[in-house]
């Protein structure tokens, strides 16, 4: 028993270093910019460009929209091919797993070729770099949804409701998502933390975005960038935070719904 | 004119027939099972009616309506799943209440209901639990009541009690038939279980191989089995391989022994083949008084069964079954020795060959 806690514990403070050291060190030299002392100088400066907040911003819109669509899209496409389509699942499995192929460059020059002029002339609008978005959410969010689905007996539930008289909407909406939500959420969290950091999509497609922002202000200062890079780290973990605390309210209210 | 009517329903899935042929009338408030090997075809019949799969061929009518083509969320029809299959994000109450819900009625319809439903099945006060939270046997009861909250015209159950431990598959058949009683809602109950399907029927389809090969009572289903099939599926049963020596005096043989049987031979001639089934309860041994019908064999192994001692007979190269009760006093033979038994002529069964003629 000894043994075994000793090697847990030594596997654990490894994983502690190895997270754990670079954010330091990222920290460590943030608060050198004043010569000889410790400051949050940096910092300071970091927080009063206005364009901090715009872009962090920005990229925060992003993220929303992108997880609003990539749910809309991949819940019902993955429930599907539970339910009816299971000879298809290879298929599917394989379009998620495209932007691993598939270099982000490789992918945003295809849409601005495709998108970029008449008939289809969408790159003025936000929809290319969300559609790239959810394409980049694609393996987290696909496959966090998947696992949901196979934990449980989606076949059975979905008919048990149809016999009990629901459509398909209701389904979707009060017997399979509710189920799924922690699958779900973990996809969320992941898409989030993925758009919150973008840069080649944004970049090329010109919009505004924390990522561009961050490697504008490297080019430009020492110090700056690794306080950013701190500060966009510790607000994305508040973000996550924030999102799953609204996803238990959410259960909650569920499930009382009938209950007297 | 019946209430659930099943004519002529085929299903094939790809090259499987899944189904052939199948027809079959149910009365209103009927309890009527269907019995079978596994891959028969229960399941796709009862999921046809549930409108989960859609025929190829024939019609399903309930109350007089054509619901052949209807999406299950139209039809009158609760289903149990033996999975239970209730909601793990919803309380027991919501389950219950799931489809009124959906049916829009009002709150308090719905609580009353719900109250109803677990008095019905024995369960007040479990209104807040959540299924997780519940036995198997108690989440089958709610799955139960939430099947029945719509009342529902026809309720379909497949292997209800599959899934749970002997005590309470018993326990909880009777409470099911009950209910059913009580509510007097027709249903069909598919199960591969005989005893079961004896048990708690209205009338048993026996099915096999996509096909029907009998419906009828239970008791007529396990005394007068019509087909080498039924008669091997439901309870066990001595079957050999005969010869009719005379249709009149209704005399068979094999293997150098003969029997009478009460049963008609008329359409047979001598020397024609016909199957013997023989029940093992109603074998018994020979004595002063019982002198017909007489078969000689050796016992060859002695199996206590609890209230029933099974006795198994060699007679030349066939084994015979002979049930006795338990009888503590009672002398058993030895194994090994010699032993005569018999039956009367009325426990002899000739069964037509394989009916092969639709296949
Ligand atoms: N969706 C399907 N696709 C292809 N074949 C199917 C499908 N559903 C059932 N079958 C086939 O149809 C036949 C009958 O299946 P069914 O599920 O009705 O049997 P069952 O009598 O309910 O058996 P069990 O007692 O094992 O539940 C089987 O051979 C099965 O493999
Ligand atoms: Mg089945």
């Amino acid at each position: 028993m000894k043994k075994v806690n000793i090697f847990a514990w030594f596997i654990f403070i490894l994983g502690i270093f190895y997270f754990f050291l670079p954010l330091f060190a990222t920290l460590e030299f943030s608060l050198r910019m004043k010569k000889g002392v410790y400051s949050f100088e940096a910092f300071r400066v970091a927080f009063e460009d206005p364009k901090f907040y715009q872009n962090f911003g920005y990229s925060f819109l992003w993220a929303v929209l992108t997880i609003i669509f990539s749910l809309l899209l991949v819940v019902p496409t993955a429930y599907w091919v539970h339910w009816k389509l299971q000879k298809i699942r290879p298929l599917v499995e394989f379009i998620t797993l495209m932007p691993f192929v598939t270099p982000a460059v490789v992918l945003v020059f295809g849409l601005i070729r495709l998108y970029g002029k008449p008939p289809l002339n969408l790159t003025p609008t936000p929809i290319p770099l969300i559609a790239g978005y959810i394409i980049l959410s694609f393996p987290y969010m696909y496959r966090s949804v998947d696992s949901g689905l196979r934990a449980i007996d989606i076949r059975t539930l979905t008919e048990a409701a149809l016999s009990m008289g629901a459509g398909w909407g209701t389904i979707i909406s009060q017997v399979i998502f509710p189920n799924i939500r922690v699958a779900i959420l973990s996809g969320v969290f992941l898409t989030f933390a993925i758009v919150m950091g973008e840069f080649t999509f944004a970049s090329l497609l010109s919009w505004p975005a924390f990522g561009p922002y961050m490697e504008e202000i490297g080019s430009m200062r020492a110090y700056t960038p690794q306080a950013l890079s701190l500060v966009s780290f510790g607000l994305t973990w508040f973000s996550m935070m924030i999102m799953q605390s609204l996803g238990r309210g959410a259960k909650g209210e569920e499930q009382i719904a009938v209950a007297h | 004119m019946a209430f659930l009517e099943i004519n002529n329903v085929s299903k094939t899935f790809g090259k499987t027939t899944a189904v052939k042929d199948f027809n079959l009338k149910v009365e209103k408030g009927e309890l009527v099972s269907f019995l079978g090997p596994s891959g028969c075809g229960k399941t796709t019949t009862l999921r046809m009616v549930a409108g989960f799969e859609v025929p190829s061929s024939g019609e399903i009518i309930i109350d007089g309506k054509d619901v052949t083509y209807e999406p299950p969320n139209r039809r009158p029809v609760g289903m149990v799943f033996q999975s239970y299959a209730l909601f793990p994000n919803m309380n027991v109450a919501a389950n219950i209440g799931f489809g009124l819900k959906i049916a829009k009625r009002s709150r308090e319809e719905i609580n009353q209901r719900v109250n109803e439903m677990l008095e019905l099945i024995h369960m007040p006060g479990y209104g807040n639990r959540y299924p997780h939270q519940l036995s198997g046997g108690q989440q089958q009861r709610v799955a139960l009541a939430r099947a029945l909250a719509m009342h529902p015209e026809v309720l379909l159950l497949d292997e209800p009690l599959s899934a749970l431990d002997a005590k309470i598959r018993v326990s909880l058949r009777g409470e099911i038939r009950s209910i059913q009683r009580e509510l007097g809602i027709t249903t069909v109950y598919v199960t591969h279980d005989q005893e079961e399907a004896l048990s708690i029927s209205d009338r048993v389809v026996v099915m096999n191989n996509a096909q029907i090969e009998q419906i009828g009572p239970p008791f007529e289903i396990y005394n007068f089995p019509q087909t080498e099939f039924v008669a091997q599926f439901v309870g066990t049963l001595n079957a050999v391989n005969a010869e009719v020596v005379d249709p009149k005096a209704k005399i068979l043989k094999f293997e150098g022994q003969q029997l009478q049987t009460a049963f008609s031979l008329d359409k047979l001639h001598s020397g024609d083949k016909v199957m013997i089934a023989i029940r093992p309860e109603r074998l018994s041994f020979a004595s002063q008084e019982k002198k017909a019908n007489i078969l000689k064999g050796k016992v060859q192994n002695i199996t206590f069964l609890g209230a029933v001692v099974r006795i198994q007979i060699g007679i030349d190269s066939l084994n015979f079954y002979m049930d006795t009760f338990n009888n503590p006093y009672l002398a058993l033979p030895k194994i090994g020795e010699d032993v005569e038994i018999t039956c009367s002529a009325e426990a002899v069964l000739a069964l037509k060959e394989r009916k092969e003629s639709q296949g």
